[in-house]
């Protein structure tokens, strides 16, 4: 037997070396330059193996992981997150942590996870991989030293992701024991009927546990105080590594498994659609902190996607599917991921909170110009105003809706986009209002590593918006060659 | 065979209700010992001795009776005399003993000489052994990594708490 799945998993091997080769080296020499330095190089080299392990060509590894064109794009988009966590991290850090080096070995693990669970075929990969993830992001949402959120953000959010894996292993352990299987791919219809029941009540509680985690309509409770108290580089890693990796291994499950083919689970879904992107736009519309309006935002675009997830039923083609939850997730990244960056910028000499009030955004234009246009694409992005990534996202799903014939769910996304469009608008109305009187979001000094990190962010979201070519091809080019 | 697996699984619900309901945390815990048992036994009705084995020897041998110091340690002050001697009581220990008292006729019955017939595959160390090094390989070395990223979180929350306690003395 020849050692080709090696090479498949290689960035996993890398990002589980450098994670040692990081331990190591704070062990002997504590510096956070040279931690931030070595993580950065780690998660490149990773990124850069990533063509070459699906050249490799096994894709089948033990059956546990699947590594293809598919779930490589994943990880790919999970390291480009975690690369640019650790850049805004940098100096943020600097001034809320005596010791600042566990941080980037918990983003190592937490973005290990996220990579397993976006190739995972396998239910025993699946919750490791979520649970090497979320046991990383509680130390990572309370990594501050001071300050009461992190703390109330980390323990609700442990017990709340708890709660969610329990009912999913529970889930998992039901439908085990009506079909026999605990790989995706074995998984068919039970024999008997009795089993039948268990099978479904497994199958919903899987999903209602996976909804726990994106942040869905009924189970959103948590993540405006989670988002509000995570310090906002995690904040932004959460929303977009967190949410991407469950979504990546809800989709590749719902195609294999067929689990939507059931009539009254594809509606349990429709309706949690529809319910997210109406109640997380509404919620929206009040609050006065940026980073609960942008949590409510995420529980909206979490709604969003799921569209996609209901056309593998509709449609029967799961290419479809595949090819609008990846342009649609790389979006959503570049996006919320700039706009966490410049919250993450003008906080860092904050002292107890982050600079979260939308008044502390007033005038944003005349004192930090770059982070306030950044801002603003990242914003009317989200919002998908055409010309920017987001309208590009909109349109994909939009388009996969009407070929799904999905009416009710897109006439809610017509509905929760033109409500989302007011907080939008407003913030961005906020950055042009005269300047506030306190000078402190002024006074701040933006490291250069930030500003050029939230600035290539910005421009690819404009750039995408308005040439998304190459992103497509890129995409679609990876689910032909490589299947999934 | 059925009437054994009955009452070590009301054992282990009744057991892990008082884990939930219970006020003091060493009490739950002890609680949560005899939930453990209870569930080992249904493991080894199922046919897998071996996880029944390392049911007992990990979790409540090793990991429950881990917290049991760390909660004891941690309540060390003025108190700790008064409540060693409340802990003493019987109607602190009555209720532990009589839930284990059924775990403890299965095992006389099953030592009795009459063969117990479990389920119809026994799953041995060997073949867990085979499996988890083998098709199962790289799920191991992601439980490392679990294992990993709770440790080093673990350490850091640990020390914000060093750190304050340092300040203080």
């Amino acid at each position: 037997m020849s050692h080709a799945w090696v090479n498949s998993v290689m960035p996993h091997i890398v990002l589980t070396v450098g994670l040692m080769v990081l331990m190591l080296l704070v062990a002997f020499r504590r510096s956070h330059a040279l931690a931030m330095t070595s993580t950065f190089l780690i998660l490149v080299i990773a990124g850069a193996l990533i063509p070459q392990s699906l050249a490799a060509g096994s894709e089948e590894v033990f059956g546990l992981i699947r590594v293809d064109g598919y779930g490589q794009f994943f990880s790919g988009l999970f390291l480009l997150a975690a690369i640019v966590t650790v850049l805004i991290s940098f100096r943020y850090l600097d001034h809320r942590a005596s010791s600042c080096e566990e941080f980037y070995m918990l983003i190592l693990t937490a973005t290990l996870g996220a990579m397993v669970m976006a190739v995972a075929s396998h239910f025993a990969t699946l919750i490791l991989g979520l649970e090497i993830l979320s046991i990383s992001l509680y130390a990572m949402i309370c990594y501050p030293q001071e300050g009461r959120l992190p703390l109330e953000a980390a323990t609700k959010y442990l017990v709340l992701s708890g709660v969610a894996s329990t009912t999913m292993l529970f889930g998992m352990a039901l439908i085990y024991a009506a079909s026999g299987s605990l790989s995706f791919s074995a998984l068919g219809q039970p024999v008997d009927n009795q089993g039948e029941n268990y099978y479904w009540l497994g199958q919903g509680m899987l999903i209602v546990g996976l909804a726990f985690k994106l942040s869905l309509v009924p189970f959103h409770m948590w993540t405006p105080d989670v988002y509000q108290g995570a310090p906002a580089p995690v904040t932004g890693f959460i929303a977009t590594v967190s949410k991407g990796a469950v979504f990546a291994v809800l989709l590749r499950y719902a195609v294999i498994s067929d689990v939507l083919s059931n009539a009254s689970i594809a509606l349990g879904i429709s309706i949690i659609a529809v319910g997210s992107m109406v109640v997380g736009n509404l919620l929206a519309l009040l609050e006065k902190n940026i980073k609960r309006i942008l949590a409510f935002s995420s529980i909206a675009h979490a709604g969003y996607l799921l569209i996609a997830l209901l056309v593998v039923a509709a449609l029967d083609d799961p290419e479809i599917a595949r090819e609008t939850t990846m342009v649609y997730l790389a979006g959503y990244f570049l996006m919320t991921l700039a706009a966490f960056g410049v919250i993450s910028a003008l906080s860092i000499s904050a002292s107890d909170q982050d600079t979260e009030q939308l008044a502390d955004y007033q005038g944003l234009f005349w004192s930090h110009p770059v982070l306030a246009a950044v801002l603003t694409a990242a914003v009317l992005s989200l919002a998908g105003i055409p010309l920017t990534m987001g309208f590009i996202a909109k349109f994909y799903l939009f388009a996969a809706g009407v070929q799904g014939a999905l009416w009710v769910l897109l006439w809610a996304l017509v509905i929760g986009s033109a409500i989302g469009i007011y907080y939008y608008l407003r913030i961005v109305f906020t950055m042009t209002q005269s300047e506030s009187t306190d000078g402190s979001v002024r006074a701040t000094a933006i490291p250069v590593e930030t500003i050029v990190t939230v600035g290539v962010l910005g421009v690819a979201v404009i750039l995408f918006g308005v040439y998304p070519t190459p992103l497509i091809e890129l995409v679609r080019g990876l689910i032909g060659a490589f299947g999934a | 065979m059925e009437s054994l697996f009955y009452i070590a699984a009301v054992t282990a619900l009744a057991s892990t209700v008082l884990v939930v309901t219970g006020k003091n945390a060493s009490h739950a815990l002890i609680y949560l010992i005899v939930s453990l048992l209870s569930v080992a036994v249904i493991f080894f009705l199922l046919g897998a001795p071996f996880a029944a084995a390392l049911e007992i020897v990990v979790y409540a041998g090793a990991i429950v009776v881990l917290f049991l110091f760390v909660v004891m340690m941690l309540n060390l002050g003025k108190g700790s005399v008064a409540r060693e001697s409340a802990w003493l009581r019987p109607r602190m220990w009555i209720l532990p003993c009589l839930l284990t008292i059924p775990l403890f006729l299965g095992l006389v019955y099953a030592l009795s000489g009459e063969s117990v017939q479990t389920a119809a595959s026994m799953v041995g160390p060997k073949t867990v052994g085979t499996r988890l090094f083998g098709p199962y390989l790289l799920a191991v070395e992601l439980a490392g990594i679990l294992l990993l990223a709770a440790l080093v979180g673990s350490y850091h929350l640990g020390r914000r708490y060093l750190s304050e306690r340092r300040e203080e003395v």
